[in-house]
């Protein structure tokens, strides 16, 4: 069934793309897009690769083969700083928080790098600071003493210190309580409605399907669907999607 | 000429010792030793102070010698076995080399401190006729070598060398094995150290005068510049390697000849800056780096 | 004692400077730096060009003697480490070793094996609390202490502090943060270089100048460093004091040439048991 309405442009968007870390790529031929102003969940069992392809979009892995683009300018040369820069914010799944800083600090450090002050907006403090006010207390404790919901936190709130144009975020409720669970999903939507494009790699899968709009399964290294966030909630087995027996459109 | 090559094929292959157990300890045990200077003079010295002081025979005086080194890194190992940190153990490893060194420049009345050891006895040196002696050395040197890249190809190969690999490249095997994981640390590196001593007597006979000043880290940076030079194929490579750096040390010995205007402390320390520029420059340049692994299949 | 003590402080507070190039170097490129030693020696021997030979007083000798050697530090490590960056821990300090021979004998082909002297004026020493004291300690201890407090500053208030920090705490991280590690790699070299001259200068003033000056000191310094925590400015402070003071200390009770004993065993005991020293963060290799 195709969407009578054209899609909305891809704000981020992987051809081909391979990529692994010895021997053997773990993501082989990946295509994924992420519309702009949209919510995308890539999920996936244990070992299918989500973390090597936002880490390969990131920068921090080199793309074997394959294009990533930004708004249609190619980004496989630009180092990871570089595209921290562009406008691409990456938050991972652990050692997410620099813990022998204080929390100010790594606050600080995130926007002092970013070469902010080009035709980026910047994220005014209160913005931040009114997206998660429970690091306001915390200003001098050093991250490493932080609780792991709070860890979290900082680290989400790290890239968003200045406005990114996208935003990856690698299982960010791994470890959470239920409560900071919906916490950290109710954050991601209001994220996305002053305009972030949000990519997320989830395990808890129908938690971040609930806020997503659409859903790319990940199995093997390889996309094996590619559908509406709500057609893929109301499947009742989702391992049927891994194995890519399930048929989707 | 003969002469000349004679004896350098003697120092070649007692360097070439050295590297074997250096890479021992490294690529099968994946314990640096930075110490290696320290141990090595500690086999020279065991070794000429039981004929100078003990009136032991040459045989007797190597296997000592070979006991004296094997033990101390037993003991090193042991007391080391928490540091995993290959940086850290490396560092542990020069501080007790220093400390050896600092012994044999101390304590005088073992070792004459600076003064050195003179007159240490050749194995048969009575026997055999001085003119044919360097000969015998030859062979005697090239014999060890021999039987010393048998030995250790035979531990590699062997079901304690599998295990040994096994643990390290797989660790749920190791934690299996838990405890006796450690004792496998201590075995290899007291191995390497018996090696190690074996050299350090050679080096013995072969000056048959030792002193402190002979055992500097530039014995570090050989055994290095072998393990590195040669590359792949963990036997070929060290003797290769041994017999590069010593083309290489004996070499810049011709540079007096060169440049007359220099003298011998600017002679020496050019021939010093050499070998760093040669140890920086094999990093760089050897693909391989170091050789890491000895395979089972190892190349003759 | 007080005065075994005292000179301890003032061998302690020389060893501050290169302690912290250590453990700077040591947290932002992940390796033991074993050159660090013959760098001081270089550094020193810099400063006595312009101080002994052209008659340049020794603070702005020393002041030139520091810039040049940052700046030769960048060279160096653009040369030497950064076609080993990805090699690993042990092709580094090995790199390093070499590096170190090099270095220190260059300072002995220029000048030879004789000891040498800052040409600055003598000044008699004084007593007080029945302590000798001199000139050149006074010196020593305002001039490290100057530096410590100017490092201290930097790693805390300064962006650049803050990336270098953040480099040694999580290299993968920082760079998803937008910093570039080449950066910050050259300015924590330039600093080192400026800290290492710095503290050959004391020691040239405190002793002598001759090629093992440095060497001499490498595995104290190493001790300070790993005593502290690799990658503690702080604890590169009092890690330094500490075996200043005991291993002057240590010449009361056991010879005197055994006083590098005291840094040998303080590095050994201090690995096997607590490899993050007094105030280092334990290091996850990832």
């Amino acid at each position: 069934m195709s969407n009578p309405l054209r899609p909305p442009a891809a704000i981020l968007s992987a051809t081909g793309l391979h990529a692994g870390y010895g021997a053997g790529d773990i993501i082989k031929g990946v295509d994924a897009e992420l519309g702009t102003g949209r919510i995308v969940t890539i999920i996936g069992p244990n070992g299918s690769g989500k973390s090597t392809l936002i880490k390969t979009l990131a920068g921090l892995l080199p793309a074997r083969q394959g294009e990533i683009e930004l708004e249609g300018r190619r980004l496989n040369d630009l180092s990871a700083p570089k595209r921290v820069r562009a406008g691409i914010a990456y938050v991972p799944q652990e050692y997410n928080v620099f813990r022998n800083l204080t929390v100010l600090e790594n606050l600080k450090i995130a926007r002092e790098f970013m070469g902010a002050g080009r035709s980026r907006e910047r994220v005014l403090d209160d913005e931040v600071a009114g997206l998660f006010p429970e690091l306001a207390a915390h200003h001098r404790t050093q991250a490493g003493n932080l609780s792991g919901g709070q860890r979290q936190m900082l680290a989400f709130a790290c890239a968003l210190t200045v406005r990114p144009k996208v935003l990856m975020l690698d299982e960010p409720s791994a470890g959470l309580s239920p409560k900071h669970m919906s916490d950290v999903f109710d954050k991601v939507q209001r994220v996305n409605a002053i305009g972030v494009s949000i990519l997320l790699v989830e395990q808890n899968a129908r938690e971040a399907l609930r806020i997503s709009h659409t859903c790319i399964v990940l199995a093997g290294g390889r996309v094996r669907a590619v559908a509406p966030a709500n057609e893929v909630l109301g499947m009742k087995d989702l391992n049927s999607l891994y194995l890519g027996d399930a048929t989707l459109h | 000429m003969t002469s000349y090559l004679v004896l350098l094929g003697i120092v070649v292959c007692f360097s070439a010792i050295l590297a074997l157990a250096l890479n021992f300890q490294w690529g099968l045990g994946g314990m640096v030793n930075f110490g290696l200077t320290g141990f090595y003079a500690l086999g020279a010295y065991a070794s000429a102070l039981l004929m100078l002081k003990a009136g032991a025979n040459s045989f007797f005086a190597v296997v000592a010698a070979i006991a004296v080194v094997a033990a101390v890194c037993a003991v090193v190992a042991f007391v080391t076995l928490r540091v995993t940190e290959e940086d850290y153990f490396a560092i542990v490893t020069l501080g007790v080399g220093e400390m050896l060194r600092l012994v044999a420049l101390n304590e005088d009345w073992l070792t004459r401190g600076a003064l050195g050891l003179t007159g240490i006895p050749r194995p048969f040196g009575d026997v055999i006729a001085p003119e044919y002696y360097q000969y015998f050395l030859l062979a005697l040197a090239v014999v060890l070598l021999a039987a010393t890249l048998w030995f250790l190809g035979a531990v590699a190969r062997s079901p304690f060398g599998r295990l040994v690999r096994a643990v390290r490249e797989d660790d749920v095997v190791a934690a299996t094995l838990g405890k006796n994981v450690l004792w496998i640390r201590v075995r290899i590196f007291a191995i390497g150290g018996g090696i190690i001593g074996l050299a350090g007597s050679m080096h013995g006979f072969y000056y048959q005068y030792i002193d402190p000043t002979q055992f500097s880290n530039i014995v570090l940076a050989y055994g290095f510049m072998a393990v590195i030079a040669g590359g792949r194929g963990a036997h070929r490579g060290a003797i290769l390697g041994a017999a590069a750096v010593m083309v290489l040390l004996e070499g810049s010995r011709f540079l007096k000849d060169l440049v007359p205007a220099l003298d011998s402390d600017q002679l020496a320390a050019i021939r010093i800056i050499i070998i760093g520029v040669g140890l920086i420059a094999l990093l760089i340049w050897r693909p391989q780096g170091f050789l890491r692994e000895y395979r089972l299949k190892v190349s003759p | 004692m007080l005065q075994t003590t005292f000179n301890g402080i003032v061998t302690g507070v020389i060893m501050t400077l290169p302690a912290l190039a250590v453990t700077l170097l040591f947290g932002v490129l992940k390796f033991p730096n074993f050159a660090v030693g013959a760098m001081m020696t270089i550094a020193a021997y810099m400063a006595f060009a312009l101080n002994a030979q052209l008659g340049w007083p020794l603070l702005p000798a020393a002041a030139a003697a520091s810039v040049a050697m940052g700046v030769l530090c960048i060279g160096i490590d653009h040369v030497t480490f950064k076609p080993l960056r990805e090699r690993g821990g042990i092709t580094l300090m090995v790199a390093s070793l070499g590096l170190g021979f090099i270095l220190e004998n260059i300072a002995r082909f220029a000048y030879g094996n004789s000891a040498r002297s800052f040409a600055i004026e003598l000044a008699r020493p004084f007593r007080f609390a029945d302590v000798r004291m001199n000139q050149e300690q006074m010196i020593t201890i305002a001039v490290s202490t100057a530096a410590m407090i100017a490092m201290w500053l930097l790693l805390t208030r300064s962006p650049m502090g803050r990336a270098m920090r953040a480099v040694a705490d999580n290299p993968s991280l920082a760079l998803v943060r937008g910093i570039e590690s080449p950066r910050v790699i050259r300015w924590a070299w330039f600093i080192a270089g400026v800290l290492l001259a710095a503290g050959g200068v004391l020691i040239g003033m405190d002793r002598a100048l001759e090629p093992p000056m440095g060497s001499n000191y490498l595995i104290s310094v190493f001790a300070a460093a790993i005593l502290g925590g690799l990658g503690s400015p702080l604890g590169a402070f009092v890690g330094a004091l500490v075996i200043g003071v005991v291993s002057e200390l240590s010449t009361l009770v056991a010879p005197p040439n055994y006083r590098i004993g005291v840094p040998l065993c303080a590095i050994a005991v201090i690995l096997i048991f607590r490899p993050q020293g007094l105030f280092g963060q334990p290091y996850i290799r990832k």
